[in-house]
C-alpha cells in the first residue's frame, strides 16, 4: 500500500474530520483513507441533519459530505453549514452522475469536491490542498513529505 | 449470496420484481424520449433516478452484478455526456433497459445470468471516448492563451494597475480525466474569487464550461503571485497553470467613456443575433433549450405568498376607487380649485401604475396550460390500451395561459372528458374503417384565449353522439318525461351529458363509465365561473368546451339594482340587455315570461327567488330592464330595476355563516365602501329547474 505523508494540523495535531455519508461503507472506506493520511475521524454521520449537528458539536477541521442522503441531502446540509461557520472546509463526496448537485454545492460553499470511487490519492491531494486554503489561520500542513513547500 | 429467511425474502424479491420492471419500463420510455429530444434534463434526471433506485434495491436483494452494472451506467449518465452524445446516449439507456430486463428475468427464474457486454462496451465507449479525442489536438505546452480582453475589462484592469493592485493574467486546464467540468469550472471559479478580484473570466457562465478546456481570467489580487499558483493548481481539477503579469495598456486612463459603451452595445446586439441564427439554423428545438434556460431563473414561492400579495392590490383597487369618489366630490365643491388638476394628474398616475400592478401580479399566478397537457398523452395511451383502441392525441395552444387555481380545477374535469373521448368517443378500429375513416383515431386537445377567457377544448373524430338515443335515455333513466323530451332542442339533448346519473355507455367500463363524471364537469365548472359547450355530429365527432375566467382573483361584472339593492353578475354570463315594457310580460304556468325575438324567455324576479325584503317603496314600475344571461345552453331574463354599470370585482370570499343562499356566490366591496353580492347564476338556473321542468327553460 501507498504511503502518505501524515496531513497534520499547524498545531501540529491531527486533521479532525467529520465523515458524512449515508452508506456505512462508504463512510468506512473514507474512515480507511483518512486513517492512512495520519487523520482523526472526529464524527460521524448518516444524514444532513445529523451532519449539522454533529458539525456544531465536534467543529471539524474537514467535512467529507456525500450528496445524496435520506433527510436532508447535502447541498441543504452544506449551506446550513457554511451559512453558520464561513469556515467550514467541505468536500463533497460524489458520483459524476451528480453534476448539478456539485456545482450547487461549490455556490452554496463547499470548498472541493472527489469523485466516487475515491482514489487515496487523488483525495490526499484535495484534503491537502484544501487545508492550506487561508495562508495565515489553522490548516496549514506542515509535515509535508518530498518536493512540496507551500 | 446471503439469504434471509424463506418467505420474508421471497416476498420482498417479488416487491423487488415488481418495482424493478417499473423502473425498466420508465428507462424504456426514457430511452425513446431521448431519441426524439437529445439531452432533455429532465428525462436524463429521470433516467439516473431510476437507474439509481434500481442499485439500491438490487444490492438490498443481493442481486449484485445488476447492482454493480447499475452503479458503473450512473457515471456515464450525465448531461454532458448526454449532450455530447446524443443518440448513443438513448442507444445506451435503451440497451441498458435491455440489459436490466434480461437479468431481472434470469435472477427471477434463477437461471443462468446474460452477459451483458453490450452494455458494458457502450459504457467504456461513452466514458473514455471524448477525453482523448479532445486531448489530441491540444496537448503541446505551453498552454494556448489569447487574454482578449474587452475594452471595458482592459480599462478596469489599468484602474486596478492604477490603484497599485497587481493584475495577472490566468490561464487554467481543466483536467481531461475530469469528468464534472461544469462543476470544475464552478470550483476554479470560487477559488479564483477567493484569490482576489476578478475582473474578467473567460468562459462566463457554467454552461458555456462544460465544452471548454481552458479557462482564461484576469484577477486583481494583492496576494503573492506564488500564493496565487497554488492556490490555482487545483489537484484533480486543474491539470496546467499559467500566471503572467497582465501588461497594462498604455491608453489614457479615461477613454471616452461614451464611445466604449456603444462599441460594447453594439457587439452585445451582434452577438445575440449570432446566437439566435445559429441556434435556429442548428437546432430546430430553439424553444425547448430556450425553455431550459428559462427554468434556471425560476423561482419556486408558496402559493400563499402570492395570493397575500393579490389580496393587498385587491384592497389597493378598492382604495383607488375610494380616492376617485373623493375626488368627484372634491371637483363638485371646488370646481376652481387649482389643486384639482394636480389631484387628477396624481390619480390618474397612480391608477396607471395600479393597473399595471395588477396585471403583474396576476401574471405570476399564471401558468401555460402545457403543466396540464403534459399528463394526457400518457392517460390517452394507457386508455386506449386498456379498450384495444388505436388512438393519437394532439395538442395545441399549449403556451396558452390560466391562472393556477384555475388550472389545477380544471384537471379532474379535462381527465373525465379525455377518457371519455377516448374510450366512448372513438370507434374500435374495425367500425371506423367501415365508416371510411382513419383506422387511428385522434383526440384533439386545443386551448385558447377568447377575451377575459380561456377556452379548452376536448374534440375526437370518432362516432358522435345520437340525439334520439341520449333521449330516450334521458326517459328511461326517469330524469325527464317522454313528452319534455321530444321538446328538447339538440344542444339542450346534448347537454344532458351533464346531468347527474346520467351516462350513455350502455355498459360500465373499467375506464371511464361509472355514472358520475360528466356532472364532475358540470359542477367543477359552476364553481369557477365558467361555461360547457357541447357539439356533436353523428359519425364525425364530439367537441366540448370548456370556457373559464383566466382568473380567479378578480372578474368582469354588470352592476344593477334590484329593490335599492346592489347585486353584480359576471359579464361573461350575459348575453344581452334589453328593455320592456309592462304589457310585454306574461304569464304561463304561473311563471312570467316574455316573447323576445320569437324565442320565449322565463323571467325571474330576484326579490321572488331570495324573499328579499324590498327597500325600494316604488315597486311598481313601468319599465324593466331585462339582463339575458345565459349558461351553458339555457337562457333566461333577469328582471332588475336599474343598470349601473361595468365593473371589474375583486372576490372577498365570504364565510358560510355569513351567506344563508346558494344563490350568491361571493361579494365584493365598491370604493364607496357599498357591498355588492354577487349573482350564483347557475344557482339561480338551477332555483329554476328544480321548480319547473327543464326544457321549459328557452
Amino acid at each position: 500500500m501507498k504511503q502518505f505523508a501524515a496531513l497534520l494540523r499547524k498545531d501540529n495535531q491531527p486533521v479532525r474530520y467529520l465523515v458524512v455519508d449515508d452508506s456505512v461503507f462508504a463512510r468506512k472506506n473514507l474512515i480507511k483513507m483518512i486513517e492512512m493520511f495520519g487523520g482523526e475521524v472526529a464524527g460521524e454521520a448518516g444524514d444532513g441533519l445529523t451532519a449539522i449537528a454533529e458539525f456544531n458539536r465536534i467543529s471539524p477541521d474537514i467535512v467529507l459530505m456525500d450528496i445524496t442522503m435520506p433527510q436532508m441531502e447535502g447541498i441543504e446540509a452544506v449551506e446550513r453549514i457554511v451559512r453558520q461557520h464561513a469556515e467550514a472546509r467541505i468536500v463533497m463526496v460524489s458520483s459524476v452522475g451528480y453534476q448539478e448537485n456539485i456545482l450547487a454545492a461549490l455556490q452554496k460553499g463547499a470548498k472541493h469536491f472527489v469523485q466516487k470511487p475515491v482514489k487515496p490519492e487523488v483525495l490526499y491531494e484535495i484534503l491537502r490542498y484544501v487545508l492550506s486554503d487561508v495562508p495565515n489561520a489553522v490548516g496549514v500542513p506542515v509535515a509535508m513529505a518530498g518536493e512540496h513547500h507551500i | 449470496m446471503s439469504r434471509p429467511p424463506e418467505d420474508r425474502g421471497d416476498e420482498l424479491r417479488a416487491l423487488f420484481f415488481e418495482s424493478a420492471n417499473e423502473l425498466v419500463q420508465s428507462l424504456n420510455e426514457a430511452g425513446l424520449e431521448l431519441e426524439s429530444r437529445p439531452a432533455d434534463e429532465e428525462v436524463i434526471r429521470r433516467v439516473r433516478r431510476a437507474v439509481h433506485t434500481l442499485k439500491g434495491d438490487s444490492a438490498a436483494c443481493g442481486f449484485h452484478k445488476l447492482s454493480e452494472l447499475s452503479h458503473e451506467l450512473e457515471d456515464v449518465l450525465t448531461s454532458q455526456i448526454a449532450q455530447e452524445r446524443g443518440t448513443d446516449f438513448a442507444e445506451l439507456v435503451l440497451t441498458a433497459a435491455d440489459s436490466f430486463g434480461a437479468m431481472l428475468t434470469a435472477y427471477q427464474h434463477k437461471t443462468e445470468l446474460p452477459t451483458v457486454e453490450a452494455l458494458h462496451a457502450m459504457i467504456r465507449k461513452l466514458l473514455k471516448e471524448p477525453a482523448p479525442a479532445k486531448n489530441a489536438g491540444s496537448a503541446a505546452p505551453p498552454l494556448p492563451a489569447q487574454f482578449a480582453w474587452t475594452e471595458y475589462e482592459q480599462l478596469m484592469i489599468s484602474e486596478a494597475v492604477h490603484r497599485g493592485e497587481p493584475v495577472y493574467n490566468v490561464a487554467l486546464r481543466i483536467d481531461p480525466n475530469s469528468l464534472m467540468r461544469a462543476a470544475a469550472f464552478q470550483l476554479i471559479r470560487n477559488v479564483l474569487h477567493g484569490s482576489g478580484t476578478v475582473i474578467a473570466l473567460r468562459p462566463e457562465d457554467n454552461v458555456a464550461a462544460a465544452t471548454v478546456e481552458i479557462i482564461e481570467a484576469a484577477l486583481a489580487s494583492s496576494q503573492p503571485e506564488e500564493r496565487i499558483r497554488q492556490r490555482c493548481r487545483i489537484p484533480s481539477i486543474v491539470s496546467e497553470v499559467r500566471l503572467e503579469r497582465a501588461a497594462t495598456a498604455d491608453t489614457p486612463e479615461h477613454e471616452l467613456l461614451g464611445d466604449l459603451l456603444e462599441a460594447q452595445a453594439a457587439r452585445v446586439v451582434a452577438g445575440t443575433a449570432e446566437t439566435i441564427e445559429s441556434g435556429a439554423a442548428t437546432n430546430p428545438n430553439t424553444s425547448g433549450s430556450a425553455a431550459t434556460t428559462v427554468a434556471e431563473s425560476t423561482l419556486r414561492v408558496d402559493a400563499a405568498r402570492i395570493d397575500a400579495v393579490m389580496n393587498l392590490v385587491g384592497e389597493l383597487i378598492i382604495g383607488k376607487s375610494m380616492l376617485n369618489r373623493a375626488l368627484t366630490e372634491f371637483d363638485k365643491k371646488h370646481a376652481r380649485d387649482p389643486l384639482r388638476a394636480k389631484l387628477a394628474d396624481a390619480m390618474a398616475f397612480q391608477a396607471r401604475i395600479l393597473d399595471e400592478l395588477h396585471k403583474c401580479v396576476l401574471k405570476i399566478r399564471m401558468v401555460p396550460v402545457e403543466q396540464l397537457f403534459r399528463r394526457f398523452p400518457r392517460v390517452v395511451r394507457d386508455v386506449a390500451k386498456q379498450c384495444g383502441k388505436d388512438v393519437a392525441l394532439e395538442l395545441t395552444g399549449q403556451n396558452t395561459d390560466l391562472d393556477k387555481g384555475i388550472l389545477d380545477a380544471l384537471a379532474e374535469p379535462l381527465m373525465h372528458l379525455v377518457r371519455n373521448a377516448v374510450d366512448h368517443g372513438i370507434e374500435p378500429a374495425d367500425v371506423r374503417l367501415s365508416a371510411g375513416k382513419l383506422a387511428r383515431g385522434t383526440v384533439y386537445l386545443n386551448a385558447y384565449h377568447q377575451g377575459t377567457q380561456v377556452v379548452i377544448e376536448v374534440r375526437d373524430d370518432g362516432r358522435g353522439m345520437d340525439p334520439a338515443l341520449l333521449r330516450a335515455q334521458a326517459v328511461e333513466k326517469g330524469l325527464l318525461k317522454l313528452a319534455e323530451a321530444r321538446r328538447l332542442t339538440e344542444q339542450e339533448t346534448l347537454s344532458l351529458i351533464f346531468e347527474p346519473g346520467f351516462s350513455t355507455a350502455s355498459e360500465v367500463t373499467e375506464v371511464s363509465g361509472r355514472g358520475i363524471g360528466m356532472d364532475v364537469v358540470r359542477t367543477v365548472l359552476d364553481r369557477l365561473k365558467g361555461t360547457v359547450h357541447i357539439s356533436s355530429q353523428k359519425g364525425r365527432g364530439t367537441t366540448i368546451r370548456l370556457c373559464a375566467p383566466l382568473t380567479l382573483a378578480s372578474i368582469q361584472t354588470l352592476l344593477f339594482r334590484v329593490g335599492g339593492r346592489l347585486f353584480a353578475v359576471p359579464l361573461s354570463a350575459v348575453v344581452e340587455i334589453t328593455r320592456i315594457m309592462d304589457p310585454e310580460i306574461h304569464r304561463v304556468d304561473q311563471r312570467e315570461v316574455l316573447r323576445l325575438r320569437d324565442q320565449i324567455l322565463t323571467l325571474v324576479r330576484l326579490e321572488h327567488l331570495s324573499r328579499l325584503h324590498s327597500i325600494d317603496t316604488e315597486l311598481a314600475r313601468k319599465k324593466h330592464f331585462v339582463i339575458v344571461i345565459g349558461v351553458t345552453e339555457k337562457r333566461f331574463g333577469l328582471l332588475v330595476d336599474s343598470l349601473v354599470g361595468e365593473e371589474e370585482l375583486v372576490i372577498k370570499a365570504l364565510p358560510g355563516e355569513i351567506v344563508s343562499s346558494d344563490l350568491v356566490s361571493g361579494a365584493s366591496i365598491l370604493g364607496d365602501g357599498t357591498v355588492v353580492l354577487i349573482l350564483n347564476v347557475s344557482a339561480v338556473l338551477s332555483r329554476l329547474s328544480r321548480a319547473m321542468p327543464l326544457g321549459a327553460i328557452a
